[in-house]
């Protein structure tokens, strides 16, 4: 299965039922997601973008309305179902990166790669070297500081064949420069695939040039 | 996989861990050992019998003074047999036919020969469960096969053998003894030599049995030739040896059931007792069951965010709780194959003693396998419960 389209309609996280929503470009609205196209979603704390991230990502289920991949209600998702998706269809960083202190940089991604089998051991190599971690590489993760953390993570995320990746403030702690060359690898290996980029900000966007923005 | 096993592996309380084996252990061998010597110890109160099915009784009249000196036979008329077979609970009667002519037996055991006069009985074939080619005999074979009572075993052992000074003898030795056969005819002109085995040892067949075929053509080689004689004893095949119209019927016509040792005090304390020490065993093994549940589920409380970032980066269900369901197996296991050796050790000590008191010692599995069972209850419980948590952190 591919995923060509991620819909959503009508959505809304419970939590804002009772709130009035300032104008959102996302909640309550029927949105779509268009493989092949790359998103910036830009919001204040608290809007609600770790939450959409999740409820793409099958993590969570307190949303009001519908979100179709195609047209296949997610709601009628299996587990199994999900970690296929997860594995084959959908990337996800989040914004805690849910990486494992005690394993090194180079275990942390290579044990994401052992369940997809995507890269080979030179690539990831190559890409730390192009992140600049690649001296870190023997680390435990735990010990590393939050940029470098975060750009493990955008490389375990991109260690996986998908439809979407999801990022969710991928960039918060890298410089502009790195912010760059992170954009470019993200992009890069998008492209290839002919995959979508939905990532969100809180004012640190990832630099992609042609891309939709979004207000949450 | 074996960045996840050691991820997941991580908490892991080898205390505890212990403290499952230990308990399970020990619950397991008392399950082992008692279920096998409960096996064991049956057959020395068991009235049931590998050669006649449990709901056979067998029947006869009760012996009275008057049986004795009046001249009548305590043998059952054809009218009496008929009253039986229509009684409801009744599926079949079988009579026993009784040799019409002398038997010698002679044996040499020891260094020594004995002999004694001898009688033999014979069921229809079909109330005898003798399974195999032993059990049978054509004209022209050399050898018969016999079946006699425990309790003819049990007399010679504790009470004759001692006072004559004779070797005691298991039901394997027995078995294996010649046994030479002089037949003659009432009037004394026509003999044949034979021999015979023991093939089996009964305790509800009160008598020395032979094979039906046996029977009728050596009373037709031997016999008086007149009337075959009543017969004294039937085999009674009811659909419910329970049953208290049986009881009445048999009270209310003189008769009695042979054999019957169901309602023994000793057996009712062997069950009593082994029912007590199964029941401590099951408890223990309970107790020790959840043990593990709860430390294995402490232990996926602690990892539960490593259980669920993993599932997060699409890590089948299967992979992440393989690592607790390997510990699950092993421990198990391992507290299963402790608890067999103790059960074989124990039986290995005990074992000799009830086979020189002539009892057939059961299967040596079954108790083994009893414990394997509730080791693999053990087991599924905890690995389902485990399952159950990884599907808890999925979310």
């Amino acid at each position: 299965m591919i995923i060509n389209s991620i819909k959503l309609s009508g959505m809304l996280p419970r939590v804002f039922s009772s709130e009035s929503i300032p104008d959102s470009d996302v909640w309550k609205r029927e949105l779509t997601f268009r493989r092949g196209e790359y998103y910036l979603v830009e919001a204040a704390s608290g809007g609600g973008k770790s939450s959409m991230c999740s409820y793409i990502f099958g993590a969570r289920t307190d949303y009001e309305g519908t979100l179709r991949f195609n047209d296949t209600d997610t709601a009628t998702l299996v587990i199994s179902q999900w970690q296929e998706l997860r594995r084959r269809n959908l990337a996800y960083l989040p914004q805690e990166l849910s990486l494992f202190p005690e394993l090194t940089a180079l275990q942390n991604i290579e044990l994401k790669n052992s369940l997809t089998g995507w890269k080979t051991r030179e690539e990831i190599e190559l890409w730390l070297e192009e992140l600049g971690i690649d001296s870190r590489r023997d680390y435990p993760v735990g010990k590393m500081s939050i940029g470098q953390q975060q750009r493990v993570g955008i490389i375990r995320a991109l260690c996986q064949p998908f439809d979407f990746i999801l990022l969710d403030e991928p960039v918060s702690h890298l410089d502009a420069e790195n912010n760059r060359k992170a954009a470019r690898m993200i992009i890069g290996e998008a492209s290839r695939q002919e995959a979508g980029i939905i990532a969100t900000s809180v004012g640190n966007p990832l630099i992609i040039e042609e891309s939709v923005r979004l207000k949450l | 996989m074996k960045l996840i096993n050691r991820l997941l592996r991580k908490n892991t309380s080898p205390a505890r861990i212990a403290g499952f084996v230990i308990s399970n252990f020990i619950g397991l061998a008392i399950i082992v050992g008692g279920v096998q010597f409960y096996q064991d110890a049956r057959s020395l109160w068991a009235d049931d019998d590998s050669f006649i099915k449990s709901d056979y009784l067998v029947v006869n009249k009760k012996v009275t003074a008057a049986n004795t000196w009046k001249d009548a036979d305590s043998g059952f008329s054809e009218a009496e047999i008929a009253d039986l077979k229509a009684q409801p609970w009744v599926r079949g009667v079988g009579e026993f036919m009784a040799t019409d002519y002398k038997v010698w037996a002679s044996v040499s055991a020891g260094g020594r020969g004995m002999s004694t006069m001898l009688f033999f009985e014979s069921l229809p074939d079909e109330y005898v469960d003798a399974k195999g080619a032993d059990w049978t005999f054509k004209p022209g074979d050399d050898v018969v096969p016999i079946i006699i009572s425990k309790d003819y075993l049990a007399l010679y052992n504790f009470g004759f053998a001692g006072s004559a000074g004779l070797p005691q003898m298991s039901e394997s030795i027995m078995a294996g003894i010649p046994l030479r056969l002089v037949l003659t005819s009432d009037d004394g002109l026509r003999q044949k030599t034979l021999n015979a085995r023991v093939t089996g040892f009964s305790n509800r067949l009160n008598t020395i049995l032979v094979p039906r075929s046996f029977m009728e053509w050596s009373n037709a080689e031997l016999g008086r030739g007149g009337a075959a004689a009543k017969p004294s004893r039937l085999v009674v095949d009811v659909s419910s040896p329970g049953d208290v119209a049986i009881k009445d019927y048999l009270s209310d016509h003189g008769l009695e059931v042979a054999g019957d040792k169901s309602g023994s005090s000793a057996s009712f304390l062997l069950k009593l007792v082994v029912g007590i020490v199964l029941a401590v065993g099951i408890v223990i093994t309970l107790l020790s069951l959840f043990i593990l549940l709860l430390s294995i589920s402490l232990l996926m409380e602690k990892n539960r965010e490593k259980l669920h970032a993993l599932l997060m980066l699409g890590c089948p269900l299967t992979e992440v709780s393989a690592p607790y369901e390997r510990i699950i197996i092993f421990a198990t296991f391992a507290a299963y194959l402790l608890a067999a050796a103790c059960g074989i050790a124990l039986r290995t000590s005990y074992i000799s003693q009830l086979e020189a008191l002539g009892l057939n010692a059961s299967e040596w599995w079954i108790g083994l396998a009893t414990g394997l069972s509730v080791a693999l209850l053990v087991m599924v419980v905890n690995v389902l419960a485990v399952k159950n948590k990884v599907l808890d952190s999925w979310r």
